[in-house]
């Protein structure tokens, strides 16, 4: 393009709109001075009507316009760019060709001519737009997630001007009164107001009216071929009307014809004659089809039994009480849902007012209710009970109290000695009682500081004497009245004239021995010394030799058990680890087997091999005695659960048989070391009598036959009886009770 | 490793649907579902794992088989049933719109279901139909008497109440009503039709009201089935007994209040000038052979039933036993193989030769008179089946064969009390005498026993004895009748020696009661001691008799004791062996027989403490 057919197009059009100009400067300029911000948007708008008017005929005006677009241009411009930039503008209106400047190419290091660059603003047409943003009608949310809104003519983001949070936008709403008569505008992200055509138009909507201003819907009919002197009088076409204008059709004829003779002979109903309503009812059995089997029938109500008569037995009639209780009751949970009166006339029985609802009932029974098909047991509940021998066929066993030895405290323990002539009882305050089995006669009386916790006798038969555990201390005494040979024997048993070597690890627990001229009946001739802070022993057990002892005590958590060896003088713990707190331990009476019970596991270790036989699981949550068969072949269990559990050892981990039958915690069970019997005893003062006869071959099961409830000690403090022992040759059982009585029960 | 099973696939979770899935899969509304099962006669089921069954929820939800709802699926109402649903909307529509003449046609071509293919699904046989009629004649009777209102249209009630007395013709046609029972909430009535024991009940005739809480509609479509159902089976029922069914009314008379003397029965042969299409059809189908034997012996019962003066319609088929029976008697040829089996075949001879347990004609020589206050429906039923006359005053409605002078007429059943007849004249005062007076409660305990009781207990005025339930109870339950008799001569030892000892009682004689007391204290067993009390007794001047007595007494008092106890705790200790399950079902047993044992006691001992306060108060009177 050239210069001057720009300058002249400029003049045309400045004659032409010379007022127009005029006006918009004046408004630009008081826009842009009042408000720079935002309201350049709308000045933009005024200038896009005019785009040309600017350029070249005022400068005044051209630099308004050009302080406009640069502020209104996207930030990365410089305001000295611009500067230049209109410098340029008015050297190029100088020069009508861009002059070259030779400069050296970086590239080939030669020299090349470089002209600058063509500034198309005013020449092309393009120019005369000065809309920044270029996207041209697409859809502005593309540009939803951008900082920017499109692109200026050199390729240039036009980034979104800065928007107010809503706060500005409400005070904006608030201070200006035209901000609710004007638009977002997408394109140039800013509010516009609307123009007054715009406005009408939205009010027009709103009125349901047709935005179209100028469109009258009223317009008055405009009669072109109607009314007076416009008649067509000329047919439209020349052909004449065909017949079956006004012939009746033929093919209808023949319709109507086939239903009518179809009327006649009765192949349509005109109208059909209503079925009656009353069914028909015909013989729907006779034909023997049945070709699946019935469903089942529902169950019948039962039929009503005479407290319904209207007239019943007096006694059926219910008290006051029942009464009430009858019609306080649910009506769910009634037995039956009528109360029983007595009327002495039919006439006076009135009309039954649930008659409805119980037929009601029965239907919702009959297709609301799951039904389901129980097998009636109809078995006596006796047969249910083990038929077992009867008791009296499996005498001897004891059934009777015969004495009883009285001690201040609760007897914790007693002990039976291996003749099974004398008892040995301890009790919580420290005394031990020596008396006789037949006549309970007391012999001797020892007392030790604090609790007993244990008592046992030696099982070796050519010796006599006892062992009492206290708190740390294992006590051997030796009874008195002793035959001489017997007494010496024991003596150098227990305080052997030369102590066996030391052994070479010194341990922690002590043996020491009064010396010799010091011994009475009164003290113990062997005491052992327990670590210090062991606490209370509570059990002792021999091995079945007299050699072997093994004390359980309760203070250490680790350490609570000791094997002593009585021809040693020596204490060794055979376990150096112990998972849980130990209960119990048990001598195996055949093999070098040891069981240890813990709160819930019985472990059977060998104690030759030293290593873990098998673990017990007797399912019981806190096992507080145990004892061993005879045979060794069989265990039981008690827990203060209440619960007993019979191991077949050779059988299985878990056990033969679990019983529960006392109501309170199981205390202490024994073995009868001869007789098939053993017994437990429990904390609801009842010691239960068992027989039990264990079958050499292994297919029979071992019998165990509920033989006799004992009954006879009190409950003090929900303690009852706490150990039982059984005499060793005879089936007569001793027991020790928290009332502080030790009595003997005989056969 | 066998094949992968996915869950949800087998089993349970496959076998069993939630009532909402079962809805969704019929595409029905809950309300067609509920006529759709009321229909077919599919209810719920209790899966074995509520939890498997419902995809591992435990919601609380209603399941039903897979396979029931796909039963649903394939049946002809549910299609009639959706058709209906577009004919109401259809009909709406053009009521909306105002088209009265389309609409007018629609209600003409409304879908209508029936049900016949339904009842012969449910009861393939016609005796699995005869078992299951209980519930619906209890229906079919309570609608029968139910006032109608918009939601109840008299043809229901008419219809229902056509049926009833369809029934109860039936049943005093055949007499095979067996027991009544008069209760509080209505009259139980069991008959035996074809083997089969059928017990309904009727309300007395109050006017029931519905109440809020019960769904009509439910009720409405059980009885739509249960109509359906008993026209089938009295279709049924009637052909089989040679009647026309159904029986034609007789419009004035049922004006006139007749009840059931409304209907005539006809004999099927009578009706042969009238176009009865079912009745061919049965004759037909059930291929019985019209004999001239036949047609003579109709012959003959319409010659002796128009000899009846009282023009009733129920009687009894006379039984003739002619020498013609008696040639065909059934032979036996005993087969070659079994020599023996054949023998033991039960003819009817045999069979009929069998003393009945139950007299049906034992009303016959009777003929009874109702007083107006005694229900008519009932005791014309009761009366009537058992081969009974009986005639009403006109106010109890009309159709009474005879008035009240009628020579004939031996009871008169009566429920008013005596009152003082100064004023009647001599005739009256004859008729009176002549016959009896009794309770209607006389009737009922007549047919439950079997034979015509005494009157005198039962006379006007009197304090009836008890009724009793003829259907009895549980094994092992209180008898009060039982009681009665075995125990009185126990009882009355027992209670005189309660007198004895209230006597004792009285009198201030310290010394005799102490020995007394020490007899029954000392121990039995023990020689010595007994022979320490016997002479304390001597020394108190106790009657030896009275000594023994004593004795014996406290004896067996002890080894009652002594035995149980001693059973009882051995018992006790071997329950301690049986397993856990075992014992949980010990205890269940043991419940409910202590239960019944409780419920029993508790009865005889009110009975007791009854008979005492009685003998009292006869004691105090005189």
């Amino acid at each position: 393009m050239t210069a001057p057919t720009r300058s002249s197009k400029k003049r045309k059009q400045d004659d032409e709109d010379e007022a127009l100009v005029a006006s918009n400067n004046i408004n630009i300029e008081m826009q842009s001075d009042e408000e720079e911000g935002e309201e350049i948007e709308s000045d933009d708008g005024g200038v896009d009507e005019f785009p040309e008017i600017d350029a070249g005929s005022d400068e005044d005006s051209e630099e308004d316009w050009g302080n406009g677009s640069d502020e209104e241009e996207s930030d990365d411009e410089e305001d000295g760019a611009n500067g230049e930039g209109s410098d340029d503008n008015s050297q190029e209106d100088l020069h009508i060709f861009p002059t070259a400047k030779t400069i050296v190419s970086d590239i080939t290091g030669q020299e090349k001519r470089v002209y600058p660059e063509i500034e198309p603003e005013y020449d092309s047409d393009s120019s005369t737009e000065d809309t920044p943003n270029r996207v041209g009608d697409i859809p502005m949310h593309w540009y939803d997630d951008l900082p920017h809104v499109g692109y200026d003519m050199d390729g240039q983001r036009v980034l979104k001007p800065a928007r107010g949070d809503e706060l500005d936008r409400f005070l904006n709403t608030v201070e200006d009164p035209t901000s609710w008569t004007s638009a977002f505008d997408k394109k140039a992200q800013a509010d516009k107001p609307l123009t007054a055509e715009e406005l009408d138009i939205i009010r027009r909507l709103y009125a349901n009216e047709n935005p179209d201003a100028n469109y009258d819907p009223y317009e008055p009919l405009t009669e072109w071929f109607t009314g007076k002197g416009k008649e067509e009088i000329m047919p439209l076409t020349a052909a004449p009307e065909p017949k079956r204008r006004w012939v009746p059709s033929k093919w209808e004829h023949k319709k109507v014809m086939k239903i009518v003779r179809a009327i006649r002979q009765g192949r349509i109903l005109p109208n059909k004659t209503k079925t009656t309503s009353q069914p028909q009812f015909y013989a729907i059995w006779n034909d023997s089809s049945v070709s699946h089997a019935p469903p089942l029938p529902a169950p019948k109500p039962p039929l009503p039994t005479n407290s319904e008569s209207y007239n019943p037995p007096e006694e059926y009639l219910p008290s006051e009480e029942e009464k009430q209780q009858w019609k306080e009751m649910d009506p769910e949970d009634r037995e039956r849902d009528y109360l029983p009166q007595k009327y002495s006339a039919l006439r006076l029985v009135p009309g039954y007012d649930r008659f409805i609802k119980d037929r009601f009932n029965r239907q919702l029974d009959l297709y609301m209710a799951p039904r389901v098909q129980r097998v009636k047991l109809n078995i006596d509940p006796n047969s249910l009970i083990p038929k077992l021998p009867s008791p009296a066929s499996l005498k001897p066993f004891p059934n009777y109290k015969s004495l009883r030895v009285i001690h201040q405290s609760m007897a914790r323990c007693v002990s039976v000695s291996p003749d099974g002539a004398w008892v040995v009882s301890g009790d919580e305050s420290g005394f031990v009682g020596l008396w006789e089995v037949n006549v309970g006669r007391e012999v001797k009386k020892w007392k030790f500081n604090g609790k007993i916790g244990s008592i046992e006798w030696c099982p070796r038969t050519d010796v006599t004497y006892f062992v009492v555990g206290t708190e740390d201390m294992l006590h051997f005494l030796i009874p008195p009245n002793l035959p001489p040979s017997v007494l010496q024997l024991t003596q150098s048993i227990l305080a052997p004239s030369t102590l066996p070597p030391a052994p070479e690890i010194p341990s922690p627990v002590k043996w020491s021995t009064p010396s010799s001229d010091s011994w009475t009946d009164e003290t113990a001739i062997l005491t052992v010394h327990l670590p210090p802070s062991s606490g209370l022993t509570t059990q002792l057990t021999w091995h079945r030799r007299g050699d072997y002892l093994a004390s359980v005590s309760i203070g250490a958590s680790q350490g609570a058990v000791w094997i002593h060896q009585v021809s040693r003088r020596h204490s060794q713990a055979p376990f150096r680890k112990v998972r849980g707190k130990v209960q119990l331990v048990l001598f195996h009476p055949m093999k070098p087997y040891f069981f240890v019970a813990t709160q819930q596991y019985v472990r059977m270790y060998n104690l030759s091999e030293q290593k873990l036989l098998k673990t017990l699981q007797p399912g019981i949550k806190w096992i507080s005695s145990m004892d061993v068969h005879p045979s060794g072949d069989h265990l039981i269990v008690g827990g203060y659960d209440r619960k007993l559990c019979w191991f077949d050892l050779e059988l299985s981990d878990k056990p033969y048989k679990v019983l529960r039958y006392h109501t309170r915690a199981i205390r202490s069970l024994h073995f009868h070391p001869t007789y098939p019997l053993f017994a437990s005893s429990s904390d609801d003062g009842v010691i239960q009598i068992f027989h039990a006869r264990v079958y050499n071959d292994l297919m029979t099961d071992p019998l165990i036959v509920p033989l006799k409830i004992l009954r006879g000690h009190e409950i003090t403090k929900g303690l009852g009886v706490l150990q039982i022992k059984w005499c060793n040759r005879r089936p007569w059982l001793i027991s020790g009770g928290a009332d502080g009585t030790v009595n003997v029960w005989c056969s | 490793m066998g094949r992968l099973r996915q869950k949800g696939k087998a089993g349970a979770a496959k076998a069993y649907v939630t009532r909402s899935a079962a809805i969704k899969k019929l595409q029905c509304s809950l309300a067609d579902f509920r006529r759709l099962c009321i229909l077919k006669g599919i209810f719920p089921r209790e899966p074995k794992s509520r939890k498997r069954a419902n995809k591992g929820s435990s919601a609380p939800t209603t399941f039903y088989y897979t396979k029931d709802i796909a039963y649903l699926a394939h049946e002809p109402v549910l299609k009639k049933l959706r058709e209906h649903k577009a004919f109401a909307k259809k009909l709406s529509r053009a009521l909306g719109r105002g088209e009265w003449s389309s609409a007018k046609s629609l209600e003409e071509n409304k879908p209508v279901y029936r049900l016949d293919h339904i009842i012969k699904e449910r009861y393939p046989t016609f005796i699995d139909a005869l078992r299951d009629i209980d519930d619906a004649l209890c229906m079919i009777f309570l609608f029968a008497s139910l006032p109608s209102n918009p939601r109840i249209p008299p043809s229901l009630i008419e219809n229902c109440s056509r049926l009833a007395a369809e029934w109860q013709l039936y049943i005093m046609r055949t007499q095979s009503l067996r027991k009544v029972f008069f209760s509080i909430k209505g009259v139980y009535y069991q008959a035996e039709v074809m083997d089969q024991t059928i017990t309904w009940l009727v309300p007395y005739q109050f006017t029931q009201n519905i109440p809020a809480d019960v769904d009509v509609r439910v009720m409405l479509t059980f009885l739509e089935l249960y109509q359906t159902l008993l026209g089938f089976v009295f279709f049924k029922l009637y052909t089989d007994a040679g009647l026309v069914y159904p029986p034609p009314l007789d419009a004035k008379r049922d004006e006139n209040a007749a009840g059931v003397g409304a209907y005539t029965l006809q004999q099927a042969s009578d009706k042969t000038d009238k176009p009865a299409v079912p009745k061919v059809k049965v004759v037909e189908v059930e291929g019985r052979q019209v004999s001239g034997k036949d047609v003579f012996k109709t012959i003959k019962n319409m010659a002796s039933s128009s000899n009846n003066a009282d023009d009733m319609d129920v009687d009894p088929p006379v039984v003739e036993n002619d020498g013609g029976d008696a040639d065909e008697e059934f032979v036996v040829h005993p087969s070659k193989s079994e020599p023996e089996a054949a023998s033991s075949l039960p003819t009817l001879q045999s069979l009929k030769s069998l003393p009945q347990s139950i007299n049906t004609s034992l009303f016959a020589p009777y003929t009874f008179w109702l007083s107006r206050e005694t229900s008519r429906p009932i005791f014309e039923f009761l009366i009537r089946s058992f081969g009974g006359r009986i005639g009403w005053p006109e106010s109890s409605g009309g159709g009474s064969p005879f008035d009240e002078s009628d020579e004939s007429i031996t009871h008169v059943i009566i429920d008013r009390p005596v009152v003082d007849r100064s004023s009647e004249t001599d005739e009256q005062r004859q008729r009176r005498l002549k016959r009896k007076y009794i309770q209607p409660q006389w009737v009922a305990d007549s047919i439950n026993a079997g034979k015509i009781l005494l009157e005198a207990p039962y006379a006007q005025g009197e304090i009836l004895p008890p009724h009793l339930s003829p259907f009895g109870e549980f094994e092992g339950a209180y008898d009060p009748a039982a009681l009665a008799n075995e125990d009185a001569a126990e009882e009355e030892e027992s209670e005189i020696e309660d007198e004895d000892a209230e006597i004792e009682d009285d009198e201030p004689q310290t010394a005799t009661a102490g020995a007394l007391e020490a007899v029954a204290s000392a121990d039995v067993e023990d020689s010595a001691a007994l022979r320490a009390a016997e002479l304390a007794a001597e020394a108190a001047g106790i009657d030896p008799s009275a000594f023994e007595k004593e004795i014996a007494k406290s004896q067996r008092k002890s080894k009652k004791k002594s035995s149980n106890g001693v059973d009882e705790a051995e018992a006790d200790m071997n329950k301690m062996l049986m397993s856990n399950k075992q014992k949980k079902l010990y205890e269940k047993v043991k419940h409910s027989q202590n239960k019944r044992v409780l419920e029993r006691s508790k009865l005889e001992e009110k009975k007791k403490s009854l008979q005492k306060q009685k003998r009292k108060q006869g004691q105090t009177i005189p």
